[in-house]
């Protein structure tokens, strides 16, 4: 790994050296805050986001033939080729820092926009002091609906929200009772924070509205050091569906301890998160046959838009891993942020705000299976399809939607 | 009384006046808004600290859960604005009303633990606290209330960018719970902890009297600290019980005090004034790095300075004479 | 649960209950010793029931290390010794969190196999994971064998009178030193034990200590200081609780049924169940 990193240094370097003199001198840097929890419990996420924002760089910055916007040539050109420059801080999961650390990066650090944050609680912050200074934030890979709905003119998300995937999920189910599987009944299984809050009442509401019963809804302890209680309640239930709302720690532990006690559902629908994770699937892998989760990428793309998997090389060459849904998210957060930039021809908050709400690429221009990237007049793109995943031989394969997905599910899972 | 202890103490108000004015004066030089929030947090956790050194430096009643009544505070002050439009100067004053009766509630069966007993009673009532709002939906659960800001108003007593509001808010908090301090030293409560703390048996006697001023001490030093949650929810305009009420601001709210030196007047502003720039400094220089290091760097230095200090930093200024006094 | 509760705690009870040292790392060295575990399995391949003499005795020797260079001194302190072993210890805590993730990277581990992993056994319904119960052994025997160490040796005695009184104590030639390094070890060594069982079962990353810590923290303190049973009884119990709790209350709020449990106690008691301390 250090060999490859010590390779892209020097190749930076000597591309710098090729750029011809005059063509320096006027232009300027482009520099862009990213704030993500980089210590504590979700440190992993921060670091492996790091990754992705570097890998968007390497694009942004470097020539290369994909069809992205900004791949081909360097830099920027409506800035006169400029570089941009990441400039990482951490927010350790508090509101308080990520707002301390947005206003040191946009007022010491001039950034021109802010890219995070991972924690949907840190959002919140970072998000109203980028209003305050009219410095446009891009919120990569916060997936809680409350949070555009805040009237906030400088907040965009070009990812779905959990609404848009517990809807996803839904539309699935009624797909498959049209083919006669039985799904009635759920049980529903999330955290007690901000994302498990949300995506259970979202998926709450919409089992309500399509007349699917819940039988238990069970709201844990993030980070609980047992579960055992919690799963003799999901066994004792025992609907047709698990739907966790988990992150890695916790998702590790729910399916050891479900080995434990012997509890095997029918199905199992997760609400990506610690379900998307390698670190997960290195645990608990062997367990999870046929498990299914939503997400925003799948690596089955690559079979027909092939820059998907030579970018997903260039990840796994800084990181070891392959793209997942959180990391795919933050590198195409990163794009369209320099994209817009880029249009707005300007390092000006407001102009790259403008540019950012004109933003029209096509989702074959994407790395994600989505329709298009376009905001709407709260900063959120609904044009960001969701896909069913289902893990299945050790990789994910799509089986949802249709026009998406290369295999069948399977149902019920082993 | 002591002729010394008195000229001491005139001193001590002499110099605590002239610290106030030459901080008030510091955001005529200093315009950099990063700056500026340190120095913000820095008065606060001076003021907290102070607060919590009232009741665990003094009467030697060692608190680890005082994020309780910090919570408390801010959950008070924005349920009050948010649900039904109370202004948080009422709000703020509301949550400390509600968190001195509670810590008198709890201080009733509470004082009759001791050491560990009381430590660990003291951590796990602030996290059974933290449970229960995760847990309320009326008050937002893990939500938590984001507080609509709508410009600068001095009557809702938020700003959109000026900081020198909050920061006036902070040092006023700071020198308030300082004067506290002072006034209570050369108070009766003050003598009587004196005494239970060099002589626990003979204070025995003392009895009622004593336990009494524990309360008063438990309630002085939670009114305040709620006062400051209530700041600190203002401040940040978003609260969620994480972010309140975590066992990280208990911990934030004794570190100054006993690395300044716990149960002295100026440890914790001493205590304060080093830790919190070096926090954020540290985090700022390595903290994007995700190795670690700013957690390395600065438990480093709470080891070695709580072992090469057990007093506390101030006892590097304290003259031989002036520790008899002091005790 | 409760077991593995009782498990965790009682390397704690003999450092924290008998020595009168607080110690606020424990949860971290639980998190080496989990660390220890995984590597051992995943570069020999060595199953952490295998492991876990090793890491015991590894964490034996970490935990004499850390008396000697630290706690020594912090118990020395001439002011506030209270509260210079609760900061030294605390500041530790900070300091190994940090270097595990420099060292280990922020991943999150987990041992795929081992014999035990995800294997339950059946009784007339009653499904029984085998890691758990294997640890519900270990902790009865840990306890026995701590139980035994404590009132039938010498050195178990010497340890008790070196606490109740130093000064004595070096009149009859024990070196207070020597006797509390080896308690910190055996204490550590106990956590070790805890951790490789642990591991089995649990994911592994730099902050899983926090988890337990408090747990651990309530679990002595409920037996009460001083006593090895204690912690033992307190362990079932908050496991018990743990459980009672989640059926009748929301899960996310099982907690609480511990932690009021501890505080009705310690009304009733302020010496916990059978502390003497």
């Amino acid at each position: 790994m250090t060999i490859t990193r010590r390779d892209v240094l020097l190749g930076a370097a000597a591309t710098a050296a090729l750029v011809p003199l005059a063509a320096r001198a006027q232009t300027s840097e482009v520099v862009i805050g990213v704030i993500y929890p980089f210590s504590g419990g979700s440190a992993q996420q921060g670091v492996d986001a790091q990754k992705a924002y570097e890998t968007a760089l390497e694009v942004i910055n470097k020539d290369s033939a994909f069809d992205l916007p900004l791949a081909k040539g360097e830099g920027l050109p409506g800035l006169g080729g400029a570089k941009v420059r990441l400039v990482f801080a951490d927010h350790q999961a508090d509101p308080q820092k990520g707002r301390a650390e947005a206003e040191r990066l946009i007022t010491q650090e001039k950034v021109c926009a802010i890219i995070g944050t991972y924690q949907s609680a840190v959002a919140v912050t970072v998000s109203q002091i980028c209003e305050r200074y009219q410095v446009p934030f891009v919120s990569a890979d916060n997936s809680s609906p409350s949070l555009h709905r805040r009237g906030l003119k400088y907040y965009f998300r070009a990812a779905p929200h959990d609404e848009m995937y517990s809807a996803a999920m839904f539309d699935f189910f009624d797909a498959m009772k049209k083919k006669g599987t039985k799904i009635d009944t759920l049980s529903l299984f999330h955290e007690d924070t901000i994302f498990g809050t949300d995506s259970g009442n979202a998926q709450a509401k919409i089992a309500g509205e399509r007349g699917y019963k819940i039988v238990t809804d069970i709201k844990y302890r993030a980070n609980s050091p047992s579960l055992s209680a919690e799963v003799q309640q999901l066994k004792t239930a025992n609907a047709d569906v698990l739907m966790p709302s988990s992150y890695t720690t916790d998702g590790i532990l729910l399916v050891k301890t479900m080995a434990e006690l012997g509890y095997k559902p029918n199905a199992i629908v997760a609400q990506d998160a610690g379900f998307s994770e390698k670190a997960l699937y290195d645990a608990v892998g062997d367990k999870l046959e046929g498990v299914i989760s939503r997400g925003t990428f799948s690596l089955d793309l690559a079979q027909k838009r092939p820059m998907v998997g030579k970018i997903n090389d260039m990840f796994k060459a800084k990181s070891g891993k392959d793209f997942n849904d959180l990391t795919s998210r933050q590198f195409m957060g990163l794009i369209i942020l320099a994209d817009a930039i880029n249009r707005a021809k300007s390092i000006d908050g407001e102009k790259i705000r403008d540019a950012l709400a004109a933003t029209d690429i096509p989702g074959d221009q994407t790395i994600m299976p989505w329709k298009r990237v376009k905001f709407d007049e709260m900063g959120q793109n609904n044009d960001a399809d969701p896909v069913l995943l289902q893990y299945v031989g050790g990789k994910f394969v799509t089986i949802f939607p249709p026009q998406a997905a290369i295999a069948e599910a399977i149902w019920p899972m082993k | 009384m002591d002729k010394d202890f008195t000229a001491r103490r005139r001193r001590d108000l002499i110099i605590a006046a002239l610290l106030a004015l030459i901080a008030a004066l510091t955001p005529l030089f200093v315009k950099d808004v990063v700056v500026q929030n340190i120095l913000i947090l820095t008065l606060m956790y001076a003021g907290l600290s102070q607060s919590w050194n009232i009741l665990s430096g003094y009467c030697g009643q060692i608190s680890l859960g005082h994020a309780l009544y910090f919570g408390l505070g801010a959950y008070t002050t924005e349920l009050l604005f948010t649900k039904f439009g109370v202004l948080p100067w009422f709000g703020m004053l509301a949550g400390g009303v509600v968190s001195a009766l509670i810590a008198m509630g709890l201080g009733y069966p509470f004082f009759r633990l001791r050491g560990h007993y009381f430590v660990i009673a003291t951590i796990v009532i602030a996290e059974i606290g933290l449970l229960l709002f995760h847990n309320w939906e009326w008050a937002g659960a893990a939500m938590g209330i984001t507080i609509p800001i709508r410009g600068d108003s001095w009557l809702k007593f938020q700003f959109l960018r000026t900081k020198l509001p909050y920061f006036y808010f902070a040092l006023a908090l700071c020198c308030l719970a300082w004067f506290v301090t002072w006034w209570l030293e050369n108070s009766k409560w003050g003598f009587w902890w004196r005494a239970v703390k060099d002589n626990p048996e003979a204070a025995e006697s003392l009895g009622v009297d004593v336990f009494n001023s524990k309360m008063g001490a438990a309630a002085v030093s939670a009114f305040l600290v709620a006062v400051g949650g209530s700041f600190y929810a203002q401040f940040v305009s978003y609260i969620d019980p994480e972010s309140v009420m975590g066992f990280q601001f208990s911990l934030l709210m004794a570190l100054p005090a006993v690395l300044g030196g716990i149960g002295t007047l100026w440890g914790p502003v001493l205590g304060a004034a080093i830790l919190i720039p070096l926090t954020e400094l540290t985090r700022f220089k390595f903290g994007g790095s995700g190795r670690g290091i700013d957690l390395i760097v600065y438990g480093t230095l709470i080891v070695l300075i709580s072992l090469a200090l057990p007093r506390g930093l101030l006892s590097l200024f304290s003259r031989p004479k002036r520790t008899g006094a002091v005790r | 649960m409760g077991l593995l509760y009782g498990l965790i705690a009682v390397g704690l009870a003999l450092i924290f209950g008998l020595m009168d040292v607080t110690n606020f790392a424990h949860g971290e060295f639980l998190m080496i010793a989990m660390y220890r575990s995984f590597f051992l399995f995943a570069f020999f391949a060595i199953d952490p029931l295998l492991s876990a003499p090793l890491v015991a005795a590894a964490l034996f020797i970490f935990g004499a290390v850390v008396y000697l260079l630290l706690v020594r001194f912090a118990m020395r302190a001439k002011a506030n010794a209270g509260m210079v072993q609760i900061f030294t210890t605390f500041g530790l805590a900070i300091v190994m969190r940090g270097l595990a993730q420099y060292f280990f990277t922020p991943d999150y581990r987990s041992i795929p196999q081992s014999w035990l992993g995800g294997k339950t056994i059946s009784i007339a319904g009653i499904f029984l994971p085998e890691p758990q119960l294997v640890g519900a052994l270990v902790s009865i025997a840990a306890f026995a064998g701590l139980y035994i160490f404590i009132h039938r040796t010498d050195f178990g005695r010497a340890i008790e009178a070196t606490r109740e009184d130093p000064g004595a104590v070096a009149l009859v030639g024990i070196d207070k030193n020597r006797v509390f390094a080896f308690g910190w070890g055996l204490g550590a060594a106990l956590v070790g034990l805890a951790g490789a069982i642990m591991a089995v079962f649990f994911y592994i990353y730099p902050d899983v200590g926090a988890s337990f810590a408090l747990i651990a923290y309530v679990t002595v303190a409920l037996g009460g200081f001083g006593s090895v049973f204690g912690a033992f009884a307190g362990g079932i119990i908050v496991g018990l609780v743990e459980a009672v709790t989640a059926l009748v209350l929301p899960p996310s709020l099982k907690s609480v049924g511990i932690y009021s449990v501890y505080l009705l106690v310690v009304f009733i008691r302020p010496r916990g169940l059978f502390g003497s301390i």
